[in-house]
């Protein structure tokens, strides 16, 4: 930031020598034809190269900057402030809010505002506007919505983690003790069924983070030539046991034969797995969950789409982080660990491929997963994992 | 018009354009709040609302003063009284949102049920789209933008109708009571509403760059909203 102020420190000093020239060229030629019999007639061109070499620069700077003289008239703006968002509004209110601060700046006063715009697509802008030495003053408008959102999911993640692991631990401490000082039969049955209950759960947490961890340190990736419907039986037949306990039907959709991708069958298995029995969790009782893929040029396309209780719009984004939970009351009942988009999302970068998801919140979601095809006789296009 | 009037009518301008911008900001955080029954929020945006209200009572007492000290001719003035007529129009939406974040307060600890929460999502996302072209229309004086959020505001008609529907359907399936089902019935409309007001602010859009004003069946004061209440009322029958 430091170096980005002295940038705008000698482009502003720039401008104003600049403006100086132009000014007195145009009001009086005659006093610059007796500069130029006494000055060096190279020393504006040079300012103006030096300027333009400036104004360049700070035009490929990854922040907005604008610069206004003393009396406020706007005296450069860089590409990236005439248009920080590029949706009308949004530029709106980041303008208003740079305003202000030059105004402030003006009057000798630093100041600094975090923006936080919902959009869509939600935008965070840093706005700094500070005075200048020299007179005028200089804003920045930085965009921080990724570190503000990376931010955001580095902190729940340590919410989140703590809460799965610490709930069902808490609760084996306390049944355990309350265990110990039971004598009545059937409430030392009852209790014991429920630490059962709560270790299987821990347990089940522990095996996806395990699994987590294999699929994202798991070394060299797996090229081999795998059936795409086989994947998706061994899917079906995976989870087939829940669909069954919530009457929910897990339909195949028809698909091209002998359709085959790139990768780890073990690892392709359990992310379509984890999508289905996804779709089933948060199904209604008797509703349907579709499963299709498809060849798609270089890519096939692997869908589960359910009708069920969909997602809201402003969770789309985040379904895929470790132990991220639309609704953490109802996610409890569903006996999930929290980890299963997450794991797909890593099989998904493993391969080279990408997961995403489109839903409507009552009407469903579909889950769209698409890993390399695989095509004999060529070589493999499986991508580096990123 | 002298240069001063004229740098006045830019900076009206400018005000309409920061006024809408913040309208348009703040629907799909109502929207949120609703969602969330975020208490806090609702009366974070119950009270903005006051600034949106004085500023563009302010707006509208500069026009007045704008056109009476300066007498403003031609696409001048057709500009002055597009910017008195749009200000009341956005100050109007401004209070409707508000109060979809009343209803939040009103149904705080209901469970809505996903289709209705899904339809009350879609709804906020096309009456916010419905304005953002609007007001993008105005920045760029965009005539055939100007014109399409009509047919726009037909896409917020339909899901208001889905949504009255799925209130009878959340009622009869004894989801919701009947207080919850009239507060939600009164919330369609007033997305319906903020939609009404974004088609009549792209009405003076073409007014500004056509001086002509649209043709009165065209216009949702006289024309489909009496459609959208009368879906309503056979509904109710």
């Amino acid at each position: 930031m430091i170096f980005v102020l002295g940038l705008l420190s000698g482009l502003a000093a720039g401008v104003v020598s600049y403006l100086l020239f132009v000014a007195s060229s145009k009001n009086n030629s005659v006093v610059i034809a007796e500069q130029a019999t006494s000055v060096d007639d190279e020393q504006p061109n040079e300012n103006l190269e030096s300027l333009l070499l400036i104004r360049d620069a700070v035009n490929s700077l990854s922040v907005g900057v604008v610069v206004v003289g003393t009396d406020g008239t706007v005296i450069f703006r860089n590409k990236l402030a005439e248009s920080v968002t590029g949706v009308v509004h949004s530029d709106v209110l980041v303008e208003e809010v740079v305003e202000q601060h030059l105004s402030a700046a003006l009057n000798g006063e630093t100041k600094r505002q975090v923006l936080d715009l919902f959009g869509p697509p939600r935008k965070v802008f840093s706005v700094l506007a500070t005075p200048l030495l020299i007179g005028g003053a200089v804003a920045m408008i930085e965009d921080i919505t990724e570190r503000y959102l990376v931010d955001a999911v580095r902190t729940d993640f340590v919410a989140n983690i703590s809460h799965e692991l610490k709930t069902p631990v808490g609760a084996l401490a306390v049944l355990a003790e309350a265990l110990s000082q039971e004598d009545d039969f059937d409430i030392i049955h009852r209790l014991s069924e429920k630490m059962v209950d709560e270790a299987i759960r821990v347990g089940r947490t522990i095996d996806d983070l395990l699994e987590l961890s294999r699929i994202e340190f798991g070394g060299e990736a797996v090229k081999d030539e795998v059936d795409a419907e086989a994947i998706i039986s061994e899917s079906i037949s995976r989870v087939s046991p829940l669909a069954s306990t919530h009457s929910i039907r897990v339909a195949l959709i028809e698909m091209p034969q002998s359709l085959k991708v790139v990768g780890d069958r073990r690892q392709l298995v359990s992310a379509i797995g984890n999508l289905i029995e996804n779709a089933v969790k948060y199904s209604e009782v008797g509703s349907a969950v579709e499963v299709s893929a498809e060849d798609e040029g270089e890519w096939v396309e692997f869908r589960v789409k359910d009708f069920g209780l969909g997602i809201p719009a402003r969770d789309l984004d985040r379904v895929f982080e470790r132990f991220y939970r639309v609704d953490r009351a109802r996610s409890r009942d569903t006996g999930g660990t929290g980890l299963g988009l997450a794991i797909v999302r890593h099989v998904a970068n493993n391969h080279g491929g990408e997961v995403s998801v489109t839903s409507i919140e009552g009407d469903g979601s579909t889950f769209l997963l698409k890993i390399p095809k695989y095509v004999s006789g060529k070589q493999s296009i499986m991508r580096e994992s990123a | 018009m002298n240069r001063l009037a004229h740098d006045e009518l830019l900076e009206l301008r400018s005000e309409l354009l920061r006024i809408t911008a913040s309208l348009v900001e703040s629907i799909p955080r109502a929207t949120q709040i609703l969602l969330d029954q975020d208490l806090e929020g609702a009366e974070y945006q119950i009270l903005a609302d006051d600034e949106i209200d004085s500023r563009t009572l302010d707006l509208e007492d500069r026009c007045v003063a704008l056109m009476a000290l300066h007498a403003p001719v031609a696409s001048e003035l057709r500009h002055a009284v597009t910017i008195m007529k749009m200000s009341a129009d956005i100050e109007r939406s401004a209070d409707l949102v508000v109060n979809i974040c009343k209803v939040a307060r009103r149904i705080h600890g209901i469970q809505l049920d996903p289709k209705m929460r899904g339809l009350i999502g879609r709804m906020g996302t096309q009456a916010q789209i419905l304005f953002r072209h609007a007001i993008q229309a105005y920045a760029d004086l965009d005539l055939p933008m100007a014109k399409a959020v009509d047919d726009m505001d037909l896409f917020l008609d339909y899901l208001h109708r889905q949504f009255i529907e799925s209130i009878f359907e959340s009622h009869s399936a004894g989801t919701i009571d009947l207080a919850v089902a009239i507060q939600m019935a009164v919330t369609a409309r007033f997305y319906e509403r903020i939609g009404d007001h974004a088609v009549n602010v792209a009405h003076f859009v073409r007014y500004l760059i056509t001086g002509e004003i649209p043709p009165a069946g065209d216009h949702r004061r006289g024309g489909r909203l009496g459609e959208a209440d009368a879906e309503v009322e056979g509904l109710v029958q």
